[in-house]
């Protein structure tokens, strides 16, 4: 069974008098350790389908279960509950919160789990080393670079140790050396830490580093790529990652 | 997550700043009105407001007014139920609604040590009893005065020597200055050698008041001064009455504060969480229970609102016991005092205020919706 699986799903939307259908009947299966990107055109439903695998939305018709859970079928505490404990997602304006520091915003996640202080600590520790901020860890994230804040939106989003993460266009706010950065720590963190990554985004070189990539046009899969071609060499590997 | 309420509340600091500040003032207020309601509350409600009966000339108010003939306590004290009398003479500043009354009571020394429940703080009985103008001064008076044991001073045609000021378990009592009688019947202008202004009837353990006040009605009909016997209660009640519509108009005012409290850390509070709108659509994105975002922002009002609420509070119970102050009426006073209820409303309204504030943005933040909330810029 794969780790992400969608059947039937349909979503639409009012606009005015008009209905937009973004997905209609999609089916999709994301197998554990998989990296999946996400493209096509704006408004053709890409995003709609990442918050659905979230449930941080709610589907017309259809299914999805993610690790074994239907999440289609989970109240809203429930589904908080489930992406606590199985979901990281990486936001496309990072969306730090303004007044905890990078350390603060990456133990947010822990703090819903059922973990020790020092449990805590050495995760929060862990996740910082992994996307290499651990020297800025008191810092808040209006005295980040655009990098750094997503690093640390990447660190809050593993910390918890989720089964998938999801990311919303991660590199669409940052330049091209940074976004070169993000894109390398994201392949490392599906290779080594064998994290299922499903990432919506509209620049090809992104979507080349996914190990399958995925079109979506007017609420349908146009075409499926196999084995994706690296981009990019993985680094030497920092501790997170020898855990 | 409370490392998160707490800097969320810094981050706005100015705005926490000035709703924490309305909350103190309007608190303040609440307290002041609230011991106001319970000096009025006490002074007719006490222990002695149902056992102590008041013989008045029938038909007068004010104290100046009121002439009855000292020899009637000989006279009362032969009513069944009656355990001693005290004839007061009764002078005072102002007939009038005051903030500044001065009550001076004129009776018997012995009588005063022996049935009022004071305690001289300092000064002694002995130079009371011995010296005609003597004064023993309430200690609200001598606070709001700065009088003290030793001091000089005159009102009208009254000079007086403090020989002691004292305490009482009843607030009221300290709002008084007591002499002998004879020094207050022979003050000038007084003119009122063997007559008093009240009689103050003590009764027995199983005496019943009503029946014993009009029984002394009766018996003083065919007397020089028709008279009118209430409790002592009723009687200070009916002295106050002017006030006590005012005080019960007060109230209201009490209610308006609470009321402005609400609405001023229910704005802050709305305006925090709309501010915080995709905020809040991270932490649910992340994970964060509605009922959790919930009780995150009941957990900022309610802070705000005690925090200002206790202040006020604080404040208010300060300034009561510094300030000393009364209000008067006719001879009669209501003793503003702090007191450990007072302390535990205030708070117990300050956290249900913050409460009741911060529903509707908690209900705000754990609606949310989410997607929409994070597109927003």
């Amino acid at each position: 069974m794969a780790l992400v699986e969608l059947r039937g799903v349909s979503k639409s939307f009012s606009k005015g008098d008009e209905t937009i259908t973004p997905l209609d009947n999609v089916d999709m299966d994301i197998e554990s350790g998989e990296f999946v990107s996400l493209m096509g055109p704006s408004g053709t439903g890409k995003s709609t389908l990442l918050n659905l695998v979230s449930g941080i939305d709610r589907v017309d018709s259809g299914t999805i279960t993610v690790a074994g859970t239907e999440v289609t079928k989970l109240s809203r505490s429930r589904l908080a509950d489930w992406r606590a404990a199985n979901l990281g997602y990486i936001f496309q304006t990072h969306n730090l919160i303004p007044v905890l520091t990078a350390y603060e915003n990456v133990e947010l996640p822990t703090l819903l789990l059922k973990l020790s202080s020092a449990q805590r600590r050495q995760r929060v520790e862990l996740a910082l080393e992994a996307v290499g901020l651990s020297d800025r860890a008191d810092h808040y994230p209006r005295q980040l670079s655009g990098g750094q804040e997503q690093r640390v939106g990447i660190a809050r989003a593993i910390v918890a140790h989720p089964k998938v993460v999801v990311a919303d266009e991660p590199t669409g706010s940052l330049d091209t050396e940074t976004s070169e950065q993000v894109q390398v720590l994201l392949q490392r963190l599906n290779k080594e830490l064998d994290i299922t990554m499903l990432i919506v985004t509209h620049d090809t070189d992104v979507a080349q580093i996914a190990s399958r990539q995925l079109v979506l046009d007017r609420g349908k899969f146009l075409e499926k790529g196999d084995e994706g071609s690296m981009s990019s060499q993985p680094q030497p590997t920092p501790h997170l990652f020898q855990q | 997550m409370i490392a998160y309420v707490l800097k969320t509340l810094w981050r706005h600091r100015t705005r926490t700043l000035l709703t924490v500040t309305g909350a103190a003032v309007a608190m303040f207020v609440f307290c002041f009105v609230g011991s106001v309601q319970e000096g009025l509350h006490r002074l007719t409600n006490g222990a002695d407001a149902d056992r102590s009966l008041i013989v008045f000339q029938e038909n007068r108010f004010c104290p100046t007014s009121s002439r009855l003939p000292e020899d009637y306590s000989r006279k009362i004290k032969e009513v069944p139920g009656v355990r001693d009398v005290m004839p007061i003479q009764v002078w005072t500043n102002n007939c009038r609604a005051s903030l500044d009354i001065v009550v001076f009571n004129g009776a018997d020394p012995e009588q005063i040590q022996r049935s009022r429940p004071i305690k001289l703080t300092s000064g002694d009985w002995s130079q009371f009893k011995s010296q005609r103008d003597a004064a023993i001064v309430g200690r609200n008076v001598a606070q709001r005065r700065g009088l003290k044991t030793g001091d000089q001073f005159s009102i009208g045609e009254i000079s007086v020597k403090v020989a002691g000021v004292f305490e009482s378990t009843v607030p009221s009592e300290e709002n008084l200055i007591y002499t002998s009688l004879a020094f207050l019947q022979y003050t000038r202008g007084l003119d009122a050698a063997g007559l008093v202004t009240q009689h103050e009837v003590m009764l027995t353990d199983d005496a019943e008041p009503d029946r014993v006040a009009a029984e002394i009605d009766e018996m003083l009909r065919s007397g020089s001064v028709a008279t009118k016997t209430r409790r002592k209660g009723a009687f200070q009640a009916s002295t106050l009455s002017d006030l006590v519509d005012l005080i019960g108009f007060a109230h209201w005012l009490g209610y308006a504060c609470v009321g402005l409290v609400l609405s001023l850390v229910a704005t802050t509070t709305v305006m925090s969480v709309q501010d915080r709108i995709k905020e809040y659509a991270v932490l649910q994105t992340i994970g964060v229970r509605p009922a959790r975002a919930m009780r995150l922002v009941l957990a900022e009002s309610t802070l705000l609102c005690l925090v200002g609420g206790v202040a006020g509070t604080m404040l208010a119970l300060a300034a009561l016991g510094i300030g000393g102050f009364a209000i008067g009426a006719e001879g009669a006073t209501i003793a503003f005092r702090p007191s450990l209820g007072l302390a535990v409303s205030g708070t117990i309204v300050s956290l249900i205020v913050g409460v009741a504030a911060g529903l509707a943005p908690a209900i705000q933040a754990a609606t949310v919706p989410i997607v929409n909330s994070l597109r927003q810029a």
